[in-house]
């Protein structure tokens, strides 16, 4: 019998796996129990009046104007983000499947995006969008059109945003479906073609059948990281023009850190919460089933 | 290959291709353009897609503005806290591997992981701010590098646990009959059989440190404490002009992770894991 599995090493393991254990609770458990505890008071940090006024913030976040677009805005960034991202990663990775001349340099390109830190991401297309400098409004005016306020048109400025991520974060979609992609059998692809089976045939009822599971965990991933989108709002935006980018990420930060209403800024990140476990139950069952 | 659609590289494959290439690489070819322009070029209303004159000036005023100082900042963070959670996930994931706690802890606590990796970070910020305020470690690095675990340690714990569970018993249980501590086995023994696994779980744990932007954000205050992400957003929001500087900047900034992109493909395209991002 080993002793490296045996209960006599026991207090060893613990001794080893203790301290892990406590920066994880320590990290999560007290700022979610104090978020608990604040959303229940008025509380300003600067002038340090606390005052408990039970379920007000919810109602009052609830009924803010702001906070709904601020919500609804998160939603449409998360869900066009993760659409774009995931349909175009599916079509590079068909478009990389099989062999052929510069593959692997290619490859390493496509995935430069991901790469480059987001705030260099940020500043490269805040120079493009520029409305009197940038590429893109130089562009259309050389065709003839008029140029375009990117990220200063209300109506324009959030989807300018999600095209910043759809441009650096759908070579992550294409990475984990290319792999999925390369790990069903060539047969499989061959067999239905003997039969007959044409391109987008073979596509819709063999190919994204059996990639469904890497596509639900692209969708997951992405869905995760878009929700919490706040750093490329406030480099490009701001927030503004007037609440058109406002997240929720955002409206937690400026009411917690602008405003100083502590309170009222963790009823709000109580809200986001509840979404993100709602997101999370579905990850965690995906997960579990991956790990059995 | 034969018969399958999808290997056919006709015509309109290489299209396409040079169309996602030239998307690709546009924006980085853009920055490594505007940080070679000179500064009136770079306002100028018709932009130019290749510089007309090519000057270092940017990276010398770069240079100037303390970028260096704002680089060891982010060098120290990014691997300080990555060494910290290296640490504390390796010794986790191996109790873990090795050991079933009872109440169904190990489960429990890989969910818990998951779940933190889940949480946005600006859920925590508040509670964390206002606890850092009070024990004076707002506006220093330790501090950053605390709660730069939130993100590094749950990731290590569950790159590490994918890789350790795969460990054979064997050798542990030989130098165990030779005699050999508990503790000589986990770093004469355990560590070396790892070590792949730990230089892969760093680069990317480093990678993610040295992204960081939202606790940066709100705990330093002090512009000679700032790390790298900082620095680049307050070029972008406040000095709107100096374009080239702050491309200079991103280009110096982005280079080191960007050579690591060869081995992010290979690792990425040797079979996916969930641990991955």
């Amino acid at each position: 019998m080993n002793s490296i599995n045996s209960k006599k090493n026991s207090s060893f393991y613990t001794l080893i796996f203790l301290p892990a254990l406590l920066v994880i609770l320590f990290l999560t458990i007290y700022p979610v129990v104090n978020t608990l505890f604040l959303s229940f008071f008025k509380y300003n940090y600067l002038s340090d009046d606390r005052r408990f006024i039970g379920l007000k913030n919810f109602i009052t976040i609830g009924k803010d104007q702001v906070f709904r677009t601020a919500f609804l805005n998160t939603i449409l960034f998360a869900l066009f983000a993760t659409v774009f991202e995931v349909a175009l990663g599916i079509f590079l990775a068909l478009m990389f499947y099989g062999q052929f001349p510069g593959k692997r340099p290619f490859m390493i390109m496509v995935i430069f995006p991901m790469m480059v830190s987001t705030m260099v991401v940020c500043a490269v297309w805040k120079v493009l969008y520029h409305y009197d400098i940038g590429l893109f409004n130089y562009i259309l005016k050389s065709i003839g059109l008029a140029p375009v306020g990117w990220l200063t048109d209300k109506t324009r400025a959030l989807s300018s945003i999600i095209l910043v991520d759809i441009w650096q974060w759908t070579p992550f979609a294409f990475l984990v479906l290319q792999a999925g992609l390369n790990s069903i059998p060539r047969e499989i692809f061959e067999a239905s073609s003997i039969d007959g089976a044409g391109y987008f045939r073979n596509l819709r009822s063999v190919t994204l059948p059996i990639l469904s599971s890497q596509i639900l965990l692209v969708i997951m991933l992405r869905t995760i990281d878009t929700f919490r989108i706040f750093g490329k709002v406030y480099a490009l935006t701001q927030g503004g023009p007037g609440n058109a980018t406002e997240t929720v990420s955002y409206y937690i930060y400026r009411e917690g850190f602008s405003y100083f209403n502590l309170g009222r800024a963790s009823a709000a990140a109580l809200y986001v919460l509840a979404v993100i476990a709602l997101i999370a139950s579905f990850y965690i069952r995906g997960i579990m089933k991956e790990e059995n | 290959m034969t018969g399958s659609a999808m290997a056919r590289k006709g015509v309109f494959f290489w299209i396409f291709m040079a169309l996602v290439l030239a998307t690709v690489l546009f924006p980085i070819y853009w920055i490594l353009i505007t940080a070679v322009k000179t500064p009136l070029e770079n306002i100028s209303p018709v932009p130019t897609f290749f510089p007309k004159i090519v000057t270092p000036e940017n990276f010398v005023k770069v240079m100037e503005t303390g970028f260096l100082r704002n680089l060891m900042n982010s060098v120290f963070v990014a691997f300080t806290s990555t060494g910290i959670s290296l640490v504390l996930a390796f010794l986790a994931s191996y109790a873990l591997v090795r050991h079933n706690f009872p109440f169904k802890l190990n489960l429990i606590f890989l969910i818990w992981v998951l779940v933190v990796k889940i949480l946005p970070p600006m859920v925590l910020s508040i509670p964390l701010y206002t606890l850092f305020t009070k024990v004076k470690l707002i506006n220093s690095h330790w501090g950053l590098i605390m709660v730069y675990q939130v993100y590094t340690l749950p990731y290590c714990i569950w790159m590490l646990f994918g890789f350790m569970k795969s460990l054979p018993l064997e050798f542990e249980q030989a130098a165990e009959i030779d005699g050999a501590s508990r503790m000589k086995i986990l770093t004469h023994i355990v560590v070396p059989l790892s070590s792949g696994g730990i230089v892969a779980t760093a680069i990317f744990s480093v990678i993610i440190a040295w992204d960081e932007f939202l606790f940066a954000l709100l705990f330093i205050r002090t512009p000679s404490l700032q790390t790298l992400p900082l620095k680049i957003v307050s070029f972008i929001t406040e000095y709107e002009t100096l374009w080239g500087e702050l491309m200079a900047i991103g280009l110096l900034a982005t280079l080191p992770v960007l050579l690591f992109s060869g081995y992010y493909y290979k690792r990425l395209t040797d079979g996916f894991s969930m641990g991955l991002k």
